[in-house]
């Protein structure tokens, strides 16, 4: 019936031989801009690779790169939403964020991107050298930033209740973890070990966009502070005044300081900035952008009542310009924020520690015991800065460390974290909405919600969502 | 190996045959009206022998002794088959659309009568998808298709459009059909990176397609294995017919409008916006001079009152021309075609051009072998507009821009400055540049060789290659580019797709009497598709507005340049066993293998089993007149869906997480060696009656469609450092009907009604999902016993009458409210995003010479979410930006019944945020298209050489009804029916003519 010619068979033939033809490798395709994480943490260079990923997740908008340094001034009683705005930031101004908040949720996801990098750079099974120890030093303290912005956000002060909920701890990777909210001393107790872990790894000053064995003692010093553990955070301060090799801002250098968004090499003041580059930068969306009046946003101005504090020599008054906002002319003339002016290159930096915060540390951290120590470092900031000096005594002698210490870290985000350590009411100005003028200590929008997000996904943190939310 | 087959191909063209005893047959082919068709196509059937009909609609054919039947087609006409008997004379009728069963359809890998077929397959022909204002090919099958949703999101000419077949059976993965153009698996949708919308489908002339099929089973789609899970759509392309040489010149031009207004949305003006801002600011407690400062903020008393929806909206034209010549021998065969499409959006900034080309050529060098070469080209420039929240959205500003704020100056010069920190869009259409060009080129060439007479060996290979290169520049003065002193992108992306087919096909009859036949087919596919992308980006302009590209920047910021490949390598085969015609099995296996897939599960086999029925053909149905065709079908089986990232099942470590500008790493995978497609399980059941001689004809379904191990973003603790991994877990479901009528009330010598119906109801729920958690998916939720996008907000209470607190319910029965939001009641369900029912209704009728066509599409069950409805109806949120009239009837005095609540600068109480406020009802009837024609008279015609005229006059979208009278924006919005400030969808009224010569 059927007749094959040898043709039509050879046909069959090469059609048959076509369906075992298949090659293996035709069906393994590499991804052309990733590789895997053994390829990718492999060698000492690799960890410089991957702890510079850890630093520019900091910039995150709603991390160091904006949000955080907002909130710090917002939520207390420096900056506030001016009515002509662009809507950002309008439910911190007014106290009337959600479980459902994007800013919150931004800053527990970038804070916690930032604690994985870092977790993997610190984990990485590379050969120990002086190399691979400063940057397993760094991240370090990059995870103990991390840790620390978390817990002072999401959770109440170390200095109202160290057996409180924290914030949950993630130290190796895990993507099926879901882990409970640690204690907030569990917490604290991560952060210091890091920070110890950290000053003793490293060895190397980069430049100012990475910690150094200073910064990190640095930032032991502002944790202590925050924790009330006064002694050891005057040791810590004192540590980085005179062994860090950090030189002073003083009045002659201070204008030309502020109006650089570059990184400084020099070891003038700063401790630690979180770079924006001009490539790597958040364009709209950076810190100066929602400061600057040169640009189009400009929303958030400088508190009326804040800037009556400031006496007339005062050199850090030229960093607040008393204008009207171009963008909504004729309005009248406000003051306004200049401490970050640089909206495109290379844009400001947002300064995370400074020298002089070590001074005003370390005032603060010698009261009540020497009131002429506190005298000491708070007047070295005030000379250098043509302001008063300052010669109280007793309770109004940390009033007037406190009221400079908001004067000179103003807009840099850490007035909400001095109110909170405190457990003081937050108390504003008319510049604020009526509703929004006074929140006291207890009013449970003075920490953020755990975002809806993780409560979804995470059933061991269900049931621990802060109260009121 | 290739080389082999090269080679095997060109022995194959070395051998040639000769057939004897011939034998003659002639007739004549008619329409419906009894009108002589020429050009009409005749092939001796299972074979390539064939000519075509005169200019008076006769033929004649030498046929083979052994031939059986003879096909017959025409262009915009239905395919009948004749069985050849003893007479030499048939007199045969094409009619213009009916369900006749002897009609050929396209199927995977091949054609098949529609006797043969035992799944649930659709074809709409050239004559519905020809000369509509639509810019692609998926936009006309709006409501052609039972159960096939076709929905725009934007009126952007050359937007993207979203089509489920049979609901939607995937949460992460894709959700859209595979598209199959002449036999070639094409990469399809929105390739663009800088667009806000765009379409690869757009490159392709509609007048160039003469037939989709959409596949909608398991019987008729498992063929395709790993990608049919979503339903197959089959794009056969004209090609040319034996006969006289036959040119046609298609046009048409129209004017379009927006489809949709509301006058609850209209825009207030100076006035109206500063009486409620005044009261805003009274009830939010200010003191009379920050009022004043604030007003003439805003720009109060600057006798500026400028319509920005005025400014951006307009009347777009739209014009397309279409050539097109055909014919050939019964050797060759050829078909060219060239077109131009010009469409401008109802916004300014938004519009597209297309040119395209199209030729196919079919040679039979012997009656063993036969030749094919095709290949589409198209070349589109679209502009578009930025949409949803950019200040640059020419949209968004007519919504958020004050009226005090004009685009001028007094002086005539652009307003730069004073527009309260949002951008002049009408200058920024003017200056800025936002591009697409797009070039698609698709073809095959394939050879089919008869090794036997019954079994024939098919090699194919076909390939679309898409460039786009898109553009985009923003000036250093004003809008998205001053903050960057002028900044300029040029992206460019290249996908090449090819896919090298070889079947074998046996058709054998098992019984002497050849009573039991069996089509068997075995098939080797291997398929790759690269991409290749490259950016560019810089900034600092100098201060003109002439120099629009990155060169001209003088800081290079973005410098990129990548590839993003995937491949398939699959053997299939596939048999139909048909009894008497009467009883028919069929089934289908295919085993895919794809890069896509992890290292534990490259690896998957698909099949499918389908029986028919025909009914009709038993004994005992002649007797019963009125039934003229009757056939039962079923069929199950296993496909899979393929359609996530390329490289999805690695875990990776992702570069560009930059520091000053050294380079940074970080996670950007989790991965998962065992990550595989994801299953669907279609079962369908349906039947086929005609009656009256095929004068009514009715097509019914039942489906259930099971998908498991879904490809699931399953969201992870965000402790982790990653938001959601993809991973095989959860299991869907959609169950449905679909019913199709085609009726013919009148038909008469002067006089045809013609009435087409079609009908689909899908029931969609998850069934399980891991850990039975919930997830929670923006304003929806994905929730086990739910259907997928029901949305989940909380329930708006209204205003409370004694001081206009918005109100929220606080418990499921609705009996207690508070004006606290966050302690409202957790959300709740508020209905689905998708359709419960949809489909169309035609009515064609044809009186002498003229014919009106009208075509109603329904929907009915759907909600859409207001997305932006917060900023311009928050009753006092975004207080800087322009409100709606409706803001108008919010809460004033003690008392007041509303659902607006108390006006507060700067909001009241989170009434802007998410809530059942903000939900409408979608439900909408459309007038799709309504369409009235002449056909000039064939005597008259014959004296000007014409073939055929035809002029017409057309609407498009131009009647909406909406249940809602708060349905702020067309209820077209997607698939996730949710507003996102996008080019509105437009209406469009159209004349057109029609020539062939």
């Amino acid at each position: 019936m059927i007749h094959f010619s040898k043709y039509k068979l050879l046909t069959v033939l090469v059609f048959v031989g076509l369906l075992s033809s298949c090659k293996k490798e035709f069906l393994e395709l590499n991804p052309p801009t990733s590789l895997t994480p053994d390829q990718a943490l492999g060698t000492e260079a690799d960890l410089l690779v991957a702890l510079r990923g850890a630093y520019a997740g900091l910039r995150g908008v709603d991390f160091y790169g904006r949000t955080i340094p907002i909130l710090g001034d917002i939520m207390a009683d420096n900056s506030y939403q001016h009515s002509l705005n662009t809507n950002r930031y309008t439910l911190y101004n007014n106290y009337t964020f959600n479980t459902t908040d994007g800013n919150a949720l931004g800053i527990w996801n970038t804070g916690y991107t930032v604690i994985l990098r870092a977790n993997n750079v610190i984990n990485a099974p590379v050969p120990t050298s002086a190399k691979v120890d400063q940057y397993k030093g760094e991240a370090y303290a990059v995870r103990a930033l991390a840790y620390f912005t978390l817990i002072r956000y999401f959770a109440r002060p170390y200095t109202d209740n160290p057996a409180g909920l924290g914030v949950p701890i993630s130290l190796t990777y895990n993507a099926d973890a879901k882990p409970p909210r640690s204690t907030v001393a569990e917490v604290y107790a991560l952060i210091l070990d890091d920070l110890t872990k950290a000053y003793a790894l490293m060895t190397t000053f980069t430049n100012s966009s990475q910690f150094s064995k200073y910064a990190a003692r640095a930032l032991q010093a502002k944790v202590y502070l925050t924790m009330g553990d006064k002694t050891n955070a005057k040791t810590a301060a004192l540590d980085v005044i005179n062994n860090g090799g950090f030189t002073s801002l003083t009045a002659a250098n201070h204008a030309t300081y502020w109006a650089s968004g570059l990184i400084r090499t020099d070891k003038l003041e700063t401790l630690f900035e979180v770079s924006s580059d001009a490539v790597a930068n958040l364009a709209f969306d950076a810190l100066s952008y929602i400061y600057s009046q040169a640009g189009n946003y400009g929303d958030l101005v400088v508190s009326d009542d804040f800037y009556a504090t400031f006496d007339a020599a005062d050199i850090r008054k030229a960093l607040y310009p008393v204008v009207p906002r171009p963008a909504n002319p004729p309005g009248a003339a406000i003051p306004t924020v200049n401490k970050y002016p640089v909206i495109t290159g290379d844009y400001s930096d947002t300064k995370v520690l400074r020298l002089s915060e070590m001074y005003l540390i370390a005032a603060e951290a010698s009261l009540p015991a020497s009131e002429p120590d506190a005298l000491t470092y708070i007047n070295y900031i005030t000379t250098r800065r043509s302001a008063p000096a300052i010669a109280s005594t007793g309770t109004q002698l940390l009033e007037d460390v406190l009221a400079e210490r908001r004067r000179e870290l103003a807009f840099e985000g850490d007035r909400y974290m001095d109110l909170m350590r405190l457990k003081r009411d937050v108390v504003r100005s008319t510049n604020y909405p009526a509703a929004a003028r006074n929140i006291p200590y207890s009013n449970f929008r003075r920490i953020l919600p755990i975002p809806q997000t993780e409560l979804d996904a995470n059933e061991n943190i269900r049931t621990q969502q802060n109260p009121g939310f | 190996m290739r080389k082999v087959v090269l080679l095997l191909m060109a022995i194959l063209l070395s051998i040639s045959h000769i057939w004897a005893q011939q034998r003659t047959i002639t007739g004549k082919v008619t329409d419906d009206k009894g009108a002589p068709i020429p050009g009409a196509s005749v092939i001796v059937k299972g074979s390539n022998t064939g000519t075509s009909t005169a200019a008076d609609g006769t033929f004649s054919i030498s046929v083979p002794p052994k031939a059986k039947a003879l096909i017959f087609s025409a262009i915009g006409l239905g395919e009948k088959e004749i069985t050849i008997t003893d007479n030499s004379t048939y007199a045969v009728t094409l009619s213009t659309k009916t369900g006749d069963m002897t009609e050929v359809v396209v199927v995977a890998y091949s054609t098949s009568k529609k006797t043969d077929l035992t799944g649930a397959v659709s074809t709409v022909k050239a004559v519905d998808i020809e000369n509509k204002p639509f810019s692609s090919i998926d936009k006309t099958l709006q409501g052609q298709v039972a159960g096939v949703q076709s929905v725009a999101g934007s009126g952007q000419p050359g937007a993207n459009q979203a089509i489920l077949i049979r609901g939607v059976s995937s949460i992460t993965a894709a959700t859209g059909p595979l598209w199959v153009l002449d036999g070639v698996p094409i990469n399809t949708g929105d390739a663009s990176r800088l667009q806000t919308t765009a379409n690869l489908l757009s490159t392709l002339n509609p007048n160039d397609v003469e037939s989709i099929t959409v596949l909608k089973d398991a019987a008729s789609q498992s063929i395709y294995g790993s990608r049919a899970a979503n339903g197959v759509i089959l794009v056969t392309t004209k090609k040319g017919r034996a006969g006289k040489t036959v040119f046609r010149f298609d046009t048409e031009l129209g004017m379009s409008d927006l489809a949709y207004e509301n006058s609850r949305y209209r825009p207030l003006n100076a006035s109206e916006y500063f009486a409620i801002t005044t009261e805003g600011l009274v009830n939010l407690g200010a003191t009379q001079t920050q009022i004043n400062n604030t007003l003439s903020g805003l720009g109060f008393g600057n006798g500026v009152d400028y319509n920005w929806y005025e400014a951006v909206t307009r009347t777009g034209t739209q014009q397309q021309y279409n050539l097109s010549a055909q014919g050939g021998n019964e050797r060759t065969t050829f078909y060219l075609s060239g077109g131009h499409f010009i469409q401008e959006g109802t916004t300014i900034n938004s519009e597209l051009k297309r040119y395209s080309g199209n030729i196919r050529l079919t040679h039979k060098p012997n009656d063993k072998l036969n030749l094919n070469f095709n290949l589409n080209g198209g070349a589109v420039n679209q502009r578009a507009p930025l949409a949803g929240g950019a200040f640059g959205n020419p949209v968004l500003s007519s919504y958020f821009l004050l009226p005090s704020r004009s685009a001028y100056n007094p002086d005539g010069s652009y307003n730069f400055t004073s527009l309260g920190g949002l951008h002049n869009t009408v200058a920024l259409s003017e200056i800025d540049k936002r591009f697409l060009r797009e070039t698609s080129l698709r073809g095959s060439i394939s050879g089919d060789y008869k090794i036997l007479n019954n079994l024939t060996f098919r090699t194919a290979y076909g390939a679309d290659y898409n460039i786009l290169e898109e553009d985009q520049y923003n000036n250093p003065l004003h809008g998205d580019g001053a903050a960057s002193n002028g900044r300029a992108f040029a992206y460019y992306t290249r996908y090449y797709n090819w896919v090298w087919t070889n079947t074998l096909n046996y058709i054998q009859d098992l019984t002497k009497n050849g009573d039991l036949n069996l089509n068997a087919q075995l098939g080797y596919e291997s398929q790759k598709s690269s991409a290749y992308l490259t950016s560019v980006q810089s900034q600092d302009f100098p201060p003109t507005l002439i120099l629009t590209y990155p060169s001209a920047g003088a800081r290079p910021t973005t410098a990129q340049a990548t590839i993003s490949e995937y491949s398939f390598s699959s053997m299939f085969g596939s048999a139909i066993l048909n009894y008497k015609n009467r009883y028919v099995a069929s089934g289908s296996i295919r085993r895919d293998g794809s890069s896509r897939f992890g290292a534990n599960n490259k690896y998957g086999a698909f099949w499918s089993a389908g029986v028919s029925w025909n009914v009709d053909k038993e004994n005992f149905m002649q007797a019963i007149e009125f039934i003229s065709q009757l056939k039962l079908r079923a069929s199950y089986g296993v496909n899979g869906n393929a359609g996530i990232g390329n490289y999805e099942w690695l875990p990776l470590y992702g570069y560009g997480n930059n520091y000053n500008q050294l380079p940074g790493s970080a996670p950007s995978n989790v991965g998962d060696s065992n990550l595989t497609w994801e299953l669907n399980k279609p079962l369908n059941i349906g039947i086929d009656v005609s009656f009256l001689k095929n004068r009514i004809n009715i097509t019914a379904d039942w489906y259930q469609r099971q998908s498991e191990d879904l490809l699931l973003n399953v969201p992870l603790s965000r402790t982790t450092g990653f938001a959601s991994a993809t991973r095989n877990i959860g299991f869907m479901e959609n169950k449905g009907v679909e019913l199709t009528i085609n009726a013919i009330p009148v038909k008469g010598q002067n006089f045809n009604w013609i009435v087409d119906f079609n009908f689909a109801h899908n029931k969609n729920r998850i069934r399980t999902l891991p850990g039975g958690n919930d997830i929670p998916d923006g304003n929806f939720i994905i929730r086990e016993g739910v259907a997928y996008r029901t949305f989940y907000l909380r329930t708006y209470a209204g205003v409370d009458p004694a001081n206009g607190d918005p109100l929220w319910y606080t418990d499921p029965s609705h009996t207690a409210t508070t004006s606290t939001y966050p302690p409202a009641a957790t959300r709740e369900l508020a209905g689905n995003a998708l359709p419960k029912y949809f489909g169309s209704l035609t009515n064609t009728l044809n009186f002498k010479q003229f014919s009106l066509e009208a075509q109603l599409y329904y929907n009915f069950g759907n909600y859409v979410y207001d997305t932006w409805g917060g900023y311009y109806l928050g009753a006092g949120f975004g207080a800087t930006f322009n409100k709606v009239s409706r803001i108008m009837d919010r809460w004033q005095k003690a008392g007041d019944v509303t659902d607006i609540p108390k006006y507060i600068y700067n909001g009241n109480k989170s009434f802007q945020s998410g809530s059942t406020f903000w939900l409408n009802k979608g439900d909408f009837i459309r007038l799709r298209n309504i369409q009235l024609g002449y056909t000039l008279p064939k005597d008259f015609l014959s004296k000007i050489k014409l073939t055929n005229a035809f002029f017409y006059v057309r609407g498009t979208n131009l009647w909406t009804w909406v249940k809602d009278e708060n349905l702020p924006f067309d209820p077209e919005q997607g698939t996730t029916s949710a507003s996102n400030l996008n080019v509105f969808i437009p209406k469009t009224v159209s004349v057109g003519l029609n020539l062939a010569f």
